[in-house]
């Protein structure tokens, strides 16, 4: 009993294979289209529509490298196709036992050695590029929290000159143009910043202070997401980045600034400030607002919650989503009118705020009612004991409706 | 424990009576020495049968973490997923990922380089087989401990890189993290036992004639990884450490108020975790680099280039860790640098691809199912692998690391290289292994099934990706998928039906394991006509393996003994001129006298099993890791008092003929 | 049947019974009642283990043998065991009195003597053979033995060498472990290339190297380590009027005493040689007078004393109610709110790690970092 006997006996023909064979190439090639038609769509977080110089930095180095990539992909593809086709068993006899051919493979070796000194150069040069931070002409100091983005300003000369510190939340506004220094930590576990229009991510630890330069080219809305697994709701850690021309950024800073104008007697805000006070105000802090005797009331979220702090409340409805950026404030009709503006009229639109027709009553309202019911956190105050009783999120306050009302009456007027 | 004298024979005679030496057997219990039944696999020393177990256990865990991926792709399925919680989510991947890495790509691993080191040396076992059977234990218990979680409070929830200080107390407070830190620990050492089993092994046991230069490809490759796990698993058992006291004796090696810095545990992490992920493919390497040269009917282009490449890979592997770290502010010194290392380290496995596609080249390629994986494997690996050339940019990386994209990546060089190369393996030796051939129909079947399944899966991960999709996400919502027909939603969908094809693939795996033993026919001794020495055996070898330790000539010696070339000058003309059987008969005739095996023990099991004991103390009741380290102590003694081949009166006389079943010992004709 | 051991088993196995029921039913506590129960199935089932192998006894199994083995009736040999015991009772009670060490000394004694007297009389009685019964002895006992004598020697030689280590002063630490590690490895380069060297020459060598290293270590555990860190207390601290906190620790415990992790500061504060103080946040060009932190995060700051002597930093954060001794503040009172680090040398440097919960709009004074005895050293830090 031959051995070729025993193959015959144990598979089947090669005769039949030739098509099956050959299509594997073909499959592969399938998936290069797939992958060219699925980039042409427009996400918004896509990390091939860079929308400032340094995101295009980045894009300049990574599309040549894909292209390489791809290139060699389908010489590779070919090769083998051909090969499967060329000497699959057509009853010949054995072929020759070659054991190698030594020059071939040294020159095969170099080959792609040379191919990736090429793209180590461009590499390591717009590394160092991306790495400088002399040239900042404004810096905003980021912090991650669970499951949430502080975004504060620290009074400087850059960015048209800042007089006191803004603190805000979830969104983060820049005069185009402009080289911002994103300065961040984390007050818990690790996160990461990313806003993929306008560079690569940079993971915010706590404990140490890292860097990433923003420069946004043109007005709009760029969206980013929190990239480092960070616990339950790391699936709902967003965040954007405003750019506006250097005048509505002017307009914006000012309103930012404005002193606190509590809401007239007897109307629903008023109640609702009663309300906030009452429920909100321990850890949501509202600067310039007074309590019952008229003092100015201090949040103190370092009591309640474990990483220490609350996102601030003041202007609220000067920005546009909510709750670690997760969901809108407006409307979706509303929504695709303020994020698809074309540059030249999104500023004056996106200052416009949240008006009482645009307000996302749905999801706020939802949010108010039950948060942990909406967004995953730890808050449930009989599971407290690892974190000292303070929890991680926004605990359940069971509001009546009554008091979302007045809450939101309240909150519509923190434009 | 009773030591018996035996009484004086009467016939001796005088006042003293003679002094007597009693029994040499201290041990209450017997050895355990049969051949059958279910003692003979608890207590088994046999490299084959241990490897047998390991490649069991491993497909089970595969099952399991296959489970654990289909509940995170029906998650993932819609928008706004109602499947898991995002706890349970968390735990899910986190698990997924544990158990697919430690409880079945390295035990798999372990199980072909078990049974097959031995026999492609021209050994009859591995130099310290109770350790062998130890590792294997403690790799079982360590799994089981691991999975006892689910159960017993909640998995472990942190991600299976489990960075820091996500990992502490305050931000998971279940024991999840915990028994996951503990049962890797207990596989640890199952790993680094096995690590040095298998070196020695290779190093000392090589029969006569086997340099290293002769040594078969897969063995290169198994001998390199163990180097691998010696020096990393080191790394992460000191990781664990540090995190087990971190977490239950109120350590602050990752408290950032006390100074800390959380990077220590991202760097420790990754120095173990690259060498890891070599660790999990270069086996791999080493199966294709067997398969493709039998299948094609020509020896492996460029031997020694491979094995260079191996143990380059090997080399530079240690030196781009932190190409992981890329992103958490290191910088620009330390990221271009880990950048460049991340290039070199592409050289190698470049290497390797062409070879394999110049093996192929020129050959007579017969497509039987273990060849199609291979080839299976050489396409999907290139992808994989240029994939990866494209996270070595450091800018680049930036926007792709922790989307979509590198699970992509990774999945690519895992699934399409690990888990193929394993396929492969099967349909290559479960004749060997089992005596019978899987079907072939069932195969192709099982092949075209996996791979459509696979690219359906993982190939729009790399589009989801680079369309801004993090990882680690537990739901994804309409409002924020992105407009057009080809966005996120479409493509989570594609992969969410990907996985289940992939699911039906894998399961046609196990019917035809299962119909194979019930209906194929008895497979001939060398049904592929294949060129190293395991095929030298009968199917499935003997205990003792060789009849007669064979003496090795050149390299892929079975083929040699097989073929001949006749042909003139530069013509070839390759002629059979012994078959498989002939061989095999000519070895049993010169058969080797006293051919001497350890015997079975039942320390390894018992030592072992007191591991997941002092587990369960350290996490729960610290009392009860007293007892375990008890158990331990005793074990190690008792281990240390029993030779490696049992006594003659731990056997029930009569003794089996020589040749057949358990091996005799010493004395006895 | 019944010998020695198993009588005890049984009877403790009977006792524990009795008493899991008198307890249960007398406190009725479930713990208490399960533990005596489970001791009572665990005596019983090491009675039943006990009386399958016969406790060991030879005798137990055939009683004519045993009367006609020659082992039964060898006499015992020598041994020092009696005598280790009794000072090992002797130490237990003097260190009852005196000295704890002296104490722990006695109860290894006793337990060491407790294992190894009872392995010799179970071996002596083994059989009529002394070879074979030296063969059992070490065949059971060496694999304790020499493991532990192994760690209780290697615990000397690194508890010697550590103690000349920390007595030594740093350049003379390097140099003494400089020429230890030479001296090793000349001996191994020696004993390499010579494989004929006598026994008693090597043997000799290294009790020589053993007692000088034992002496060594033993004079420099007498004499003391030298002075390693400056450890201030923050009771020391308040005695100055500065970072005066109710609990007593050390001063700056939490950060490193060194600058170890450079990649994690948020800045420098400097103190120049004119008595200025200087804050350089990190990453932002140009030096400023303020420093910048944001609320509730873990700070590191490094503090770099360019002066002429020695200065420590002080964050002052104004003032904070005083606490009781369970933590809650007493109303009306106010002590100083400060971090401080250590004293640093002149051209030192030292890390400090803070965090601020209140934002310093917020804030009743002013945040600012001080240098104590330093006029006009001041740095705002502003929090927001």
């Amino acid at each position: 009993m031959t051995v070729a006997g025993t193959l015959a006996g144990v598979l089947p023909s090669g005769r039949r294979q030739p098509i099956l064979r050959s299509s594997r190439p073909a499959l592969a090639l399938g998936g290069v289209i797939l992958l060219v038609a699925g980039c042409a769509e427009d996400a918004p977080q896509d990390t091939w529509q860079p929308a400032g110089p340094n995101a295009q930095k980045i894009h300049n180095l990574q599309w040549p490298v894909f292209a390489i990539a791809g290139v060699v992909m389908l010489i590779v593809m070919a090769a083998i196709g051909w090969a499967i086709f060329k000497y699959r068993d057509r009853g010949q006899p054995l072929p020759k036992q070659t054991h190698g051919r030594p020059t071939l493979e040294i020159a095969l070796t170099i080959l792609p050695a040379l191919i990736l000194i090429g793209v180590a150069v461009p590499t390591v040069g717009t590394l160092f590029a991306l790495a400088e931070t002399d040239d900042t002409e404004c810096y905003i100091n980021v912090t991650g929290q669970q499951w949430w983005w502080e975004v504060d300003y620290p009074a400087q000369d850059g960015c048209g000159g800042i007089a006191e510190p803004i603190v805000s939340s979830g969104q983060m506004v820049i005069p185009i143009g402009t080289k911002v220094l994103v300065r961040g930590t984390s007050r818990d576990v690790i996160h990461s910043w990313w806003i993929p229009a306008l560079n690569g991510k940079r993971d915010m630890v706590p404990g140490r202070l890292q860097t990433v330069r923003l420069e946004a080219d043109e007005p709009g809305i760029y969206a980013g997401q929190c990239t480092e697994f960070c616990g339950l709701s790391h699936a709902n850690m967003r965040m954007e980045v405003v750019a506006l021309s250097p005048e509505d950024f002017a307009t914006w800073k000012e309103r930012q600034l404005a002193p606190y104008e509590a809401p007239a007697a007897d109307t629903l805000a008023a109640e609702g400030e009663a309300t906030f006070l009452g429920q909100c105000a321990r850890c949501h802090q509202v600067n310039g607002i007074l309590d019952a005797d008229g003092v100015p009331f201090i949040s103190q979220p370092e009591l309640y919650v474990y990483s220490e702090a609350a996102p601030n409340l003041t202007h609220l409805m000067s920005r546009n989503t909510f709750a670690g950026a997760s969901w809108d404030l407006l409307i979706p009709a509303c929504r695709s009118e303020v994020w698809g503006a074309p540059p030249e009229e999104f500023g004056a639109l996106y200052l416009q705020g949240i008006t009482p027709e645009c307000l996302n009553q749905v999801d706020l309202r939802e949010w108010l009612r039950n948060a942990p019911a909406k967004k995953p956190m730890y808050a449930d105050p009989t599971e407290l004991a690892a974190t000292d009783d303070k929890t991680r999120g926004m605990p359940y306050l069971a509001l009546s409706e009554e008091q979302i009302d007045q809450v939101i009456a309240y909150l519509m007027e923190r434009q | 424990m009773a030591i018996i004298e035996r009484p004086v024979p009467a016939t001796v005679a005088g006042p003293v009576a003679p002094t007597v030496t009693p029994s040499s057997s201290l041990g209450v219990f017997r050895r355990p020495v049969t051949s059958s039944g279910w003692t003979s696999w608890v207590f088994t020393v046999d490299h084959k049968k241990i490897g047998i177990m390991y490649g069991v256990s491993a497909m089970v865990f595969f099952l399991v973490g296959g489970i654990e991926a289909l509940l995170i792709r029906a998650q993932l399925a819609a928008a706004d997923g109602t499947v898991l919680t995002a706890d349970v989510y968390n735990q899910m991947f986190t698990m997924h990922a544990t158990s697919m890495v430690f409880l079945f790509a390295m035990p798999m691993a372990a199980a072909f380089g078990n049974y097959f080191l031995p026999l492609q040396l021209g050994a009859r076992d591995v130099a310290f087989p109770r350790i062998n059977a130890f590792g294997f234990w403690s790799f079982l218990f360590g799994a089981i401990f691991i999975n006892t979680s689910w159960i017993l409070g909640g998995a472990a929830d942190g991600g299976w890189f489990m960075y820091a200080p996500n990992s502490g107390v305050p931000f998971s407070p279940t024991n999840g993290i915990d028994m996951w830190a503990v049962g890797l620990v207990i596989t640890g050492i199952a790993s680094q036992t096995g690590a040095i089993n298998l070196i020695v092994t290779a190093l000392n046991m090589r029969t006569r004639g086997m340099s290293l230069m002769r040594m078969p490809v897969f063995t290169w490759m198994i001998l390199v990884v163990q180097f691998l796990l010696l020096f990393a698993i080191p790394v992460i058992t000191v990781a664990l450490t540090l995190l087990i006291f971190q977490r239950q004796f109120g350590a602050t090696f990752f408290s950032v108020d006390a100074g800390a810095d959380p990077l220590l545990w991202q760097h420790l992490f990754w120095i173990f975790g690259h060498p890891e992920v070599y660790i999990l493919v270069l086996p791999s390497f080493g199966i294709i680099s067997e398969v493709l040269p039998v299948f094609s009917r020509k020896p492996l282009f460029g031997y020694p280039f491979v094995v260079f490449s191996g143990a380059a890979i090997g080399f530079v592997g240690w030196g781009v860790w932190a190409h992981h770290m890329f992103a958490s502010g290191l910088g620009p010194v330390s990221v271009a640098v880990f950048s460049v290392s991340t290039m070199v380290i592409a050289v190698p496995t470049g290497v390797k691809i062409i070879n394999w596609t110049l093996t192929m080249w020129g050959g007579k390629l017969v497509f039987s199912t273990a060849m199609l994986f291979a080839i299976g494997l050489v396409v999907q690996f290139t992808i994989g692998g240029l994939s990866g050339v494209t996270h070595s940019v450091a800018p680049s990386d930036t926007q792709q690391t922790d989307t979509y994209y590198i699970v992509a990546h990774f999945h690519y060089v895992l699934f399409g290289g690990a888990v193929l190369s394993f396929f492969a393996g099967f349909y290559y030796w479960w004749p060997k292994v089992f005596g019978k051939c899987l079907s072939e129909r069932l195969g192709k079947w099982n092949f075209w099934l996996m791979i459509v399944g696979m690219n359906m899966t993982f190939g729009p991960m790399h589009i989801t990706g680079l369309q801004g999709q993090p990882r680690r996400m537990y739901i994804w919502t309409e409002e924020r998928a992105g407009e057009g027909f080809f966005n996120i939603a479409f493509w989570n969908r594609i992969s969410s039906i990907g996985a289940f094809i992939l699911a039906v693939g894998i399961l046609l795996f196990l019917i035809n394991v299962v119909y194979t033993h019930r209906r194929a026919p008895i497979a001939p001794l060398d049904p592929w006509d294949a060129r190293t020495l395991e095929w030298m055996t009968t199917s499935p070898p003997k205990e003792h393996n060789f009849d007669s330790l064979p003496t090795v000539h050149a390299l892929d010696e079975f083929f040699h003994r097989k073929y001949e070339d006749v042909g003139q000058g530069d013509e070839h003309d390759l002629r059979q001129v012994a078959t498989a059987e002939e061989i095999l008969a000519e070895q049993e005739a010169n058969a080797d006298h006293h051919i001497h095996l350890p015997s079975p023990s039942y320390w390894p099991i018992v030592l072992a099993f007191s591991l997941p004991i002092i587990g369960y103390g350290i996490v729960f009741e610290r009392v009860i890791a007293i007892v375990g380290a008890v158990i331990l102590v005793l074990a190690m003694f008792g281990w240390a008092l029993e030779p490696s081949v049992a006594d003659d009166s731990d056997y029930d006389p009569p003794e089996p003929e020589p040749g057949t079943g358990l091996a005799t010992v010493g004395s006895t004709a | 049947m019944f010998k020695t051991g198993a009588r005890f088993l049984v009877g403790a196995a009977v006792l524990a019974t009795i008493a899991a029921i008198v307890y249960g039913v007398a406190q009725s506590g479930s713990l208490g009642t399960t533990g005596l129960v489970f001791a009572a199935c665990a005596l019983a089932g090491l009675a039943t283990v006990n009386i399958w192998t016969r406790d060991a006894d030879v005798s137990a199994m055939d009683e004519a043998a045993r009367t006609r083995s020659p082992a039964a009736t060898a006499p015992p040999g020598p041994s020092i065991w009696p005598v280790v015991a009794g000072v090992g009772g002797v130490l237990l009670v003097v260190g009852l009195v005196t000295y704890p060490v002296v104490f722990i000394f006695g109860l290894i004694a006793l337990l060491a003597t407790t294992a190894e007297w009872m392995v010799q009389a179970w071996s002596e009685r083994a059989s009529a053979d002394a070879g074979f019964n030296a063969g059992v002895r070490t065949r059971l006992a060496h694999p304790l033995e020499f493991p532990v004598l192994a760690a209780i020697g290697f615990g000397i030689i690194v508890y010697s060498f550590s103690r000349i280590m920390l007595f030594l002063s740093k350049t003379g630490g390097v140099a003494a472990f400089a020429l230890i590690a030479l001296l090793v490895l000349v001996a191994g380069f020696v004993i390499a290339f010579r494989p004929s060297l006598r026994n008693g020459a090597i043997a000799g060598v290294a009790v020589i190297a053993a007692v000088g290293l034992i002496a060594g270590g033993a004079v420099a555990a007498l004499e003391g380590e030298r002075e390693l860190l400056p450890h201030e207390t923050t009771g020391e601290l308040a005695a100055l009027g500065e970072c005066d906190t109710t609990d007593e620790t050390e001063a700056d415990e939490n950060a490193s005493q060194s600058v170890a992790a450079k990649s994690n500061l948020a800045g420098s504060v400097i103190l120049r040689a004119d008595g200025t103080l200087v804050a350089d946040n990190a990453d932002v060009a140009g030096s400023d007078k303020v420093f910048v932190v944001t609320k509730s995060n873990a700070t590191n700051v490094r503090f770099i004393n360019d002066s002429d002597e020695e200065r420590r930093l002080v964050l002052d954060l104004g003032t904070t109610p005083a606490l009781e001794e369970n933590g809650e503040p007493i109303e009306g009172t106010a002590v100083p709110f400060q971090y401080c680090t250590a004293l640093v040398a002149d051209g030192g440097q030292q890390f400090l790690t803070f965090s601020i919960p209140t934002a310093s709009v917020f804030a009743e004074q002013p945040y600012r970092f001080v240098v104590p005895g330093v006029a006009g050293a001041e740095v705002e830090v502003a929090v927001s």
